[in-house]
């Protein structure tokens, strides 16, 4: 149960009233709650249905006190306090008492003493407030209330009816956190129970918080259930390492094994809540590990001694020197990130660098170094509560940072019409937060974006009255990492932010692309958004790094594809490369061919991949439980974390960098606090940053055939969720959207397939229409059954054909 | 049984007359009673689709309501009062009768899906007590025989009159004007009869009032 | 005797105790002789349902309630295929360790099935620290005749509440049938 009190700074500036509780004289702010109010002065009501997050219901009438002048005992988390009113709780009112006592024998009428195999047992509010509050003998001597038990409301969550209080957290959750109203009361009286639509799952992305808040075990999860008891647990406070929302997790684990995760309670990000994907996404950790290194003999892979594997990478990179390159993936924790890019640097002398797997551009890169990198966090997620308007820029907030999603449907619940989303798509997500869609074909966004700075107009929209909206203090431009896809659109973003005056962030995907930014793991970045050409910047990260400022490279390097290009054609010496997939990039063959090209290929990496197998020495490392670190928010924020499975002894991705690198006689720190210190030191660039793209906006020319939009759901193909059946279940279907006018121009017959071609392949799936522009097919990029980049071989804004597919 | 676009049509002109669509969910589920005979999956989610919520949230409604059915009730819902008033003054006796008449139990359908029995709360006539309503029109003060007499009439297709309302249609008719109650009937029939202004009229014979409120008890 | 030398009048002990009834027990050899008293706190076993059914559900309050941390569980759901206990939870692993166990019998107090009792069973010595850890198989009480042993489906047409009602008084032939694997259990 979470006892919080309402956030700090609402409080600060509200007016504040006099009231007594159990005779103590406190000063709440107007509009408190009773029970906040008696939280204060650390008086405990019981209560179910109360959450601070969730609108009051009063449904389980736990929390009953007596009130001054009313007749009847009153609930505490639904009477609001106003000047001068005196309340009594159990501790001094007698009445309160009583009435909490027999409400309590009453909750306990049906709930079975199931508690011996109830996953909640020894974590249950209904356990303990039934101890602190209940009499210890009950009046019914009645057969109790059953259902057959469990129901599955979604592939994830089990419902025991039996033992549902009807405090209406879950469904309260389902409508008002998350916008999926799937979870409803059913029935009444005596029958009321939670449960779904015919035909229709409780398939929401945040289906798992329900869960958490249900305070009795009739919600439960299949990944969970029967795993183990509250009390064999060892808790960690970690971070997600799914996406940049950065939420904070406690990851539970008993003799070595990883439980479960929950959300842990954090104002500042996730407030109480995370998504699926981080809540049961941890089973990969265990899956398909590297358990020895391995060096290439004859051609094939043989297991190796660390030492052994160790002096064969440092002997084949220190040749290949300042001629390899580095790909380091954006799911590397800060710490290891840097590990990356100081190796880069100070150790291999080369400055051919990039975290980014994905579709990448050098506008991408220049704008990185002139905005983002090494500022510290000004857009935060209170800034978006508190924004005026918050426009999206390519970015898709329920699938790519689900975190930034609530927040944004918690505002618009206050505010609607605060956020205005640029997208070739209206999806529900943006009608589940109030926004208004601005229609613009994939690379027709920066076009957009001018009109916006011109003041015209756009179907029904004023751009002008947009702009000026923009120009209120407060006011947020949030750009996703997809808008590399665009030519000068991160240009028009920072265009557009300048002339406003609105705050800009750049939202990654990944937990580690802020935190690699920042570490300065992309070509011409130095740690600390420090620009590699600057000599200052270069000086001072030598003396950081006790090396000779000379050594380090003086011209920026290659990244993203010219990198992969240049490897493809032989003339990378040697490839050090962290955990990517070539399927994540815009062009997997290339990445292939990267690879195979490259002369000598270090690969260090948690789990067999398709990298491992063209690699010259594989070095398993740690997951992210199994080491310490910290992930970057992509608010800038540090989230640092500990190790969860403490008797593991995997090294991280720096760790072992900082083997190779004393094999060749260079010593760098490996250990994640010194990792810290030694980067903390540095601290932020003041000097001049690098200049800001001006990138023009790409004029769209009119074309024959169908552009493809694309983004990843939040569940997908994704290596971190494999393993877990149950969540697999609750992904969206990969279907294909399009606009009705262009289903009927291709001749589509609804309810039936759709090819859909590019010049590698093709996929064939079911399509639905939706409201969005016209001659654009919009198509999951990475779902079981459609990867774009893999089978179509086209990019997002590429040209697609699309054809009917026969019958579904 | 899909619903067809006439009925979603209806179904959509319902919805607009509120001010919030959502409002319409209570008549546009007797619309699909009265089309389906039950609310059908089918129907949640077209009422769903149409209003834009979740089926879900038609289903919550839909559930906790005791006039939607989810199973077939057939041509005729017949109800019987079992309240005080009417249960003591023969309502139990009459429904007792229509369940061996018609071999249904109470909330069921008899074997032939033709009537379906359900005992009722208070249906607001207890001055003609005991009430029994044939697709929710009045029959009233009824015996165990002139309950099973009105059975056998719509057996055999005969026109029964509501002893206060029109002539018997069918459930689905009923249905239908629930959802749309401007079927010009609302005027057929008495709805106030003497027996009903009886005590008014003794009152107002004795000079007789309800006491005054006491001040500070107003509100 | 008081004015004899300290020596000799220690003898004189020896001399009476001669006399005496012999108290010491011979164990291993007369151990039969003398059976702990009922209550001793030995061995614990694993309970079965009449019908060979395992009451222990896997629910852990043993292991919590133990002082000494001797005791691990983990629990695992019965499926129709594979039924090890009435109702939806067994114990998977059921292990104690006799070298922390300290038989205060808490564990039994615990249980809220009556799984696990305590037998009178106090030869616990062995050679080697492993061999101490009991497992599941040389806890669980033996398949009596009239018990089947699981995996096997519930009694037809019962539930988990007829067997801690104690209705169950046996296994019958349709459990036989479904005992290895498949038929639904009800």
């Amino acid at each position: 149960m979470t006892i919080t009190s309402n956030t700090g700074a609402e409080v600060a500036k509200a007016e504040t009233i006099a009231v007594t509780v159990d005779g103590v004289g406190i000063e709440v702010p107007k509009g408190t709650l009773a029970i906040r109010a008696a939280e204060l002065l650390g008086i405990e009501i019981p209560r179910f249905c109360d959450h601070p997050l969730l609108d009051p219901v009063a449904a389980c009438r736990a929390c009953l006190i007596e009130v001054e002048g009313m007749p009847k005992p009153q609930p505490a988390c639904a009477q609001v306090l106003s000047d001068g009113m005196q309340i009594r709780t159990q501790q001094s009112s007698p009445v309160a008492r009583e009435a909490q006592e027999g409400v309590m024998e009453f909750l306990l009428l049906n709930h079975p003493l199931d508690c011996p195999v109830c996953d909640k047992g020894g974590e249950c509010p209904l356990q303990n407030q039934a101890m602190q509050v209940g009499r210890p003998t009950s009046r019914f001597e009645e057969d109790k209330r059953t259902f057959p038990k469990p129901i599955s409301v979604s592939a994830q969550i089990l419902l025991d009816r039996e033992r549902c209080v009807s405090c209406a957290r879950c469904t309260r959750f389902a409508e008002q956190i998350a916008g999926d109203p799937m979870l409803e009361l059913l029935e009444r009286g005596a029958k009321q129970q939670v449960g779904t639509a015919t035909d229709e799952p409780f398939d929401s992305y945040f289906s798992g918080n329900t869960v958490q808040i249900c305070p009795v075990g009739a919600l439960t999860s299949a990944a969970y259930r029967f795993r183990s008891r509250p009390f064999d647990l060892v808790s960690v406070p970690t971070t997600c390492e799914h996406c940049a929302s950065g939420c904070s997790l406690r990851t539970d684990s008993r003799r070595g094994t990883i439980t479960r995760r929950l959300a842990w309670e954090d104002p500042a990000v996730n407030e109480d809540w995370n998504c699926d994907k981080g809540r049961f996404a941890f089973t990969y950790m265990a899956q398909g590990r590297i358990t020895t290194p391995m060096v290439r003999e004859d051609g094939a892979l043989r297991p190796a001694s660390w030492p052994e594997a160790i002096a064969i990478a440092a002997r084949g990179l220190a040749q290949a020197g300042s001629g390899a390159g580095v790909l380091a993936g954006g799911r590397l924790t800060m710490e290891d990130a840097y590990g990356y890019a100081r190796f880069a640097r100070a150790v291999l002398g080369t400055d051919d660098i990039d975290f980014r797997a994905r579709q990448s551009s050098d506008e991408e890169a220049q704008f990185l170094a002139a905005r983002i990198a090494g500022t510290p966090a000004t857009v935060t997620y209170e800034a978006l509560e508190r924004a005026p308007i918050v426009l999206l820029v390519s970015l898709e907030p329920e699938d790519e940072s689900p975190i930034i999603f609530l927040r944004l449907r918690k505002a618009s619940r206050r505010r609607p019409a605060t956020v205005v989303a640029i997208s070739p798509v209206r999806t529900r997500g943006m009608d589940k937060m109030a926004a208004t869609w601005l229609p613009a074909a994939p690379g027709a966004e920066a076009g957009v974006l001018d009109e916006i700075m011109s003041g015209g107009s756009l179907a029904e929209t004023s751009m002008a009255e947009l702009r000026d909206r923009l120009q209120a203090p407060g006011a947020v431009i949030l750009v996703g990492e997809r808008a590399a896809d665009v030519p000068g659109l991160l240009s028009a973003v920072a265009r557009l932010a300048d002339a406003t005056g609105a705050g800009l962030a750049w939202v990654p995907r990944r937990a580690g692309e802020r935190g690699a930014l920042d570490a300065g793991a992309l070509a011409g970045l130095l740690p600390g958004g420090r620009p590699l050409t600057d000599a200052d910047a270069r000086d001072a990260v030598a003396r950081a790094w006790g090396i000779d400022a000379g050594s380090l490279p003086t011209a920026a390097g290659r990244h993203g594809t010219p990198l992969l290009q240049a490897a493809s054609r032989g003339e990378v010496a040697a490839l050090l490369v962290g955990g990517i997939e070539f399927a994540d990039f815009p062009d997997p063959s290339l990445a292939r061919a990267a690879v195979t090209a490259t002369a000598f290929v270090v690969s260090l990496e948690q789990r067999h991949t398709e990298v491992t197998e063209l690699a010259d020495v594989v070095l398993p490392v740690a997951v992210v439980a199994e080491k310490a670190g910290t992930f970057l928010t992509w608010e800038g924020r540090p989230r640092p974390f500990g190790q969860v499975l403490r008797e593991d002894l995997a090294m991280s991705d720096a760790g072992v960098l900082s083997m190779i690198a004393a094999e060749l006689g260079q010593p760098s720190p490996g250990d994640v606090p010194a990792l810290r210190r030694e980067l903390g030191s540095l601290g932020p660039w003041s000097g001049a940053r690098a200049t800001t793209p001006g990138v023009p906006a790409q004029a769209i020319t009119a074309r024959a055939g169908i552009t493809l939009a694309s983004w990843r759901l939040l569940l997908d193909s994704g290596a971190m969720q494999e393993g877990e059946p149950h969540l697999a279940a609750t992904a969206r279907p990969t279907v294909a959207r399009l606009s009705e006018a262009t289903a009927s121009h291709a001749g589509l017959a609804p309810a039936a397939l759709v090819t859909v071609s590019g010049p590698r392949g093709s996929v064939t799936l079911p399509w639905e229409p939706a409201e969005m522009v016209d001659d654009v097919v919009w198509l999951p990029l990475r779902s079981p059954g459609c990867g774009v980049f893999a089978d179509l071989g086209q990019v997002v804004g590429g040209e697609v054909a699309i054809t009917p597919g026969g019958a579904a | 049984m899909a619903i067809s676009e006439a009925t979603r049509g209806e179904l959509a002109e319902l919805a607009a007359r509120y001010p919030r669509p959502r409002s319409a969910v209570l008549p546009m589920l007797h619309l699909v009673q009265s089309v389906e005979g039950e609310v059908t999956t089918d129907g949640i989610h077209a009422c769903a689709e149409i209003l834009g919520i979740t089926p879900a949230e038609v289903t919550a409604v839909s559930t906790f309501y005791t006039m939607y059915k989810r199973k077939p009730v057939g041509t005729h819902h017949i109800g019987v009062c079992i309240n005080t008033m009417c249960g003591l003054l023969g309502g139990d006796a009459v429904y007792a009768a229509l369940q061996e008449r018609l071999g249904a139990g109470h909330d069921q359908p008899t074997a032939d899906g033709m009537f379906w029995l359900e005992r009722i709360e208070c249906q607001a006539a207890c001055t003609h007590a005991p009430v029994m309503t044939v697709d929710w029109e009045f029959m009233d003060d009824v015996t165990p025989a002139s309950a099973i007499d009105v059975i056998d009439r719509l057996e055999r297709g005969e026109v029964v009159q509501s002893t206060r309302g029109p002539a018997i249609r069918s459930f689905a008719a009923t249905e239908r004007s629930l959802a749309f109650p401007d079927d010009g009937l609302a005027d057929e029939g008495s709805s106030v009869d003497d027996k009903m202004l009886a005590g008014l009229r003794v009152a107002r014979e004795r000079g007789q009032a309800a006491p005054a409120i006491p001040s500070g008890q107003e509100g | 005797m008081a004015d004899l030398p300290q020596p000799v009048r220690g003898f004189g002990v020896t001399f009476r105790t001669m006399f005496k009834r012999v108290v010491t027990e011979q164990y291993p050899e007369d151990k039969d002789k003398y059976p702990p008293k009922p209550r001793f706190h030995g061995r614990h076993q694993l309970n079965r349902w009449p019908d060979g059914l395992e009451k222990c559900v896997g629910c852990e309050l043993c292991a919590w309630a133990c002082p000494a941390d001797a005791i691990f569980v983990e629990g695992a759901d019965n499926t129709d295929e594979a039924r090890f206990s009435p109702g939806e939870r067994y114990g998977r692993v059921y292990q104690i360790n006799y070298l922390r166990c300290i038989f205060c019998g808490l564990c039994i107090e615990a249980c809220p099935t009556r799984a696990l009792t305590m037998t009178n069973e106090f030869e616990l010595a062995d050679a080697s620290r492993a061999d101490l850890i009991y497992e599941k198989q040389d806890l669980l009480a033996p398949v009596l005749p009239g018990m089947l042993a699981p995996p096997h489906p519930m009694a037809p047409g019962t539930t988990e509440r007829d067997y801690y009602a104690n209705r169950i008084k046996g296994a019958v032939p349709d459990q036989a049938a479904g005992s290895p694997a498949g038929q639904e259990g009800s």
